[in-house]
């Protein structure tokens, strides 16, 4: 018996990948679903090969609930390396989740462009770029739109659907309609008259399970989505999803690399952060996923780089959105959505 | 003492698994949030007045209170002809017609809601079958609103309803509406005088039952509301994952947790007043 448990434990070691046992091991929590799928491939199993560190990818869902992850185990910290959008991170930083750094501590953010070292502030710097876009169901839709104009066109009534704030995707839509209609994406007066216009075409305020899936099942022709999964669901279905970034403008979603405060593999999570943010591991990702690469020094082909905001073409469009601002704005949106938007909807 | 000793490990999960996360909630709720979202750790009243002096969470109450309980009422209304029909059946089929009655609840109340989303939807059963008829011209928009709220919420509860029926109304004497009968009440007068009147008291624990669940209810409103539809839980959800704020919503949780328990304290007492001496 004895003799058997021991060959069980043995054949279990030699069973290990080999990287479990010459790098040690690093927990990182990021999203799921096909940014793991794609990160995993293009990012951590490279990493993984190269160094011999097996790394735990853990599902973190939302921002909010990686958060609420990190805030649990603040006494005994589980995850090493955390990958959430740019305003939690910044929360995550002023509660002192995530640890403070810098170039002396990890010197492949000299390399990070000059938006994507301050988006993080103190803590970890931006890793992906992304930006809202309008998706479109392109068999319902011809020609393709290049505006969000098309949305209130009366032949789409009730075939939009919209994600209303707190959502992060409603407060960028409206600040891309406060700006095309008057210059400045803090002026929520100049945006409201326009989603008043557009509230009763909106079949929902919180697609479900998203906007994406409502157009491949016929039931919206339009929804607003991010960049980087639209193109990839656009890809995955022939190209029925179209993807168009609004000639009124887009605004970024940035996702920040952070390393956990007291975490157990910090030296290796310090290595992920910087074999995530190398011009390789950048470029890998951009060309899979279509996330803007923050590493000035990434080689990304045109065609990749064409389907990002980063497209020289596109970066005009680019609206200069403070995310940190914009979190103060957004209680007051919420509730003049809510009063104004939807209730004109529901009338 | 062997009765409290068997009581001990329920205690213990309970005590585990609620009080003490609700304690844990209570703790939150007195914290402070920051201008930039980060929560401080504080003892302050100040997101319970905030929360109190919304207009829009008395909106939210009330949106709550309303929708709870009509869904309650339509959902008791439903289950009780069919509980009716179950008391009435020939003994030998009466467990298989009650598993039935119940067997929505061995289905994931997502998954349910999820069909529901697919029955009602623009290109659903209903509005194939309206349009086919040509009693639509265009589809119905019965998702995506307080209707298909309604909708799936009082399925949802309609379950409860049967379970809390058919226990209620095993219980009542059959011999007296088969007096009754014999005395010349019709068959619904005999309903309306001596059945009715006798499954009060089940009637009143399903419709209860049913509109706690329907306060506390997340689900349907959030998948089939379509944004539009507000609810106390819905808002707390928005708190804790969207604008990442646990303290307004760990406050508002607690508020809607202390209304439930002062509803049932208050129903424990009239009930205790109404019971016979």
């Amino acid at each position: 018996m004895r003799r058997t448990l021991l060959a069980a434990v043995a054949s279990l070691a030699l069973a290990l990948p080999a990287s479990a046992q010459d790098g040690g091991r690093m927990t990182l929590q990021a999203y799921a679903g096909i940014f793991r799928d794609n990160y995993t491939q293009t990012v951590v199993a490279p990493f993984t090969a190269a160094r011999g560190t097996a790394v735990q990818y853990f599902d973190g869902g939302t921002s909010a609930q990686m958060l609420g992850a990190l805030r649990a185990q603040r006494a005994d910290p589980q995850i090493d390396v955390v990958i959430m959008d740019v305003t939690t991170a910044a929360i995550a930083c002023a509660e002192g989740l995530v640890e403070k750094i810098d170039a002396s501590t990890l010197p492949v953010i000299a390399d990070v462009d000059e938006q994507g070292r301050q988006a993080g502030g103190e803590c970890g710097p931006a890793v992906t770029y992304d930006h809202l876009v309008m998706v479109y169901d392109s068999r319902a839709v011809t020609p393709a739109p290049t505006s969000l104009a098309a949305m209130w066109a009366p032949e789409h009534r009730g075939r939009v659907a919209l994600s209303a704030p707190p959502n992060i995707q409603g407060l960028a839509l409206t600040a891309i309609l406060a700006h095309a209609n008057g210059g400045n994406w803090r002026n929520l007066n100049a945006a409201m008259p326009r989603l008043r216009e557009l509230a009763p075409s909106v079949q929902t305020f919180d697609p479900n399970p998203d906007g994406y899936t409502l157009i491949l099942n016929d039931q919206v022709r339009f929804a607003t989505g991010w960049n980087a999964r639209a193109q990839l669901y656009s890809d995955q279905s022939q190209g029925r999803i179209g993807v168009t970034l609004p000639q009124e403008g887009t605004v970024f979603q940035i996702n920040t690399i952070n390393l956990v405060a007291n975490a157990k593999n910090r030296a290796q999570g310090l290595a992920f952060m910087a074999h995530a943010l190398s011009p390789e591991a950048q470029a890998a990702f951009t060309e899979r996923m279509f996330y803007g690469p923050t590493n000035s020094r990434a080689q990304v082909s045109a065609a990749a780089l064409s389907r990002t905001a980063l497209a020289p073409e596109f970066r005009s469009r680019v609206i200069p959105l403070d995310w940190s601002e914009m979190v103060r704005l957004r209680d007051s949106w919420n509730q003049r959505w809510r009063r104004e938007v939807i209730a004109a909807a529901s009338r | 003492m062997i009765g409290l000793l068997l009581c001990l490990p329920a205690a213990l999960i309970l005590g585990l698994g609620f009080v003490w996360p609700v304690l844990l909630l209570a703790r939150i709720s007195f914290n402070r949030t920051t201008d930039m979202g980060a929560m401080e750790q504080a003892w302050t009243l100040d997101t319970y007045a905030k929360i109190v002096t919304d207009d829009f969470t008395w909106d939210l109450a009330w949106n709550t209170v309303t929708l709870s309980a009509g869904c309650a009422a339509a959902a008791v209304a439903l289950a009780l002809p069919v509980t009716l029909l179950i008391r009435s059946a020939d003994p030998r089929w009466r467990g298989l017609l009650a598993l039935l009655a119940v067997a929505p609840l061995l289905v994931s109340g997502t998954a349910r809601v999820v069909g529901w989303m697919a029955i009602l939807g623009d290109q659903g059963m209903i509005n194939a079958l309206l349009t086919g008829l040509g009693i639509a011209s265009d589809p119905v928009r019965l998702i995506n609103n307080l209707t298909g709220v309604r909708i799936g919420l009082t399925e949802s509860l309609m379950p409860y309803c049967c379970l809390v029926l058919i226990a209620g109304l095993s219980r009542l004497d059959s011999r007296l509406e088969e007096a009754a009968a014999t005395l010349g009440a019709t068959r619904s007068r005999t309903f309306l005088r001596v059945t009715l009147p006798l499954a009060a008291p089940a009637l009143l624990a399903a419709f209860l039952l049913a509109f706690v669940l329907g306060v506390s209810a997340f689900v349907t409103p959030r998948l089939m509301g379509g944004g539009r539809v507000f609810v106390v839980a819905t808002e707390i959800f928005d708190m804790a994952l969207e604008t990442v704020d646990w303290p307004a919503a760990a406050a508002l949780a607690m508020l809607l947790l202390g209304a439930l328990v002062l509803a049932m304290v208050l129903r424990g007492v009239t009930a205790g007043r109404e019971a016979p001496r």
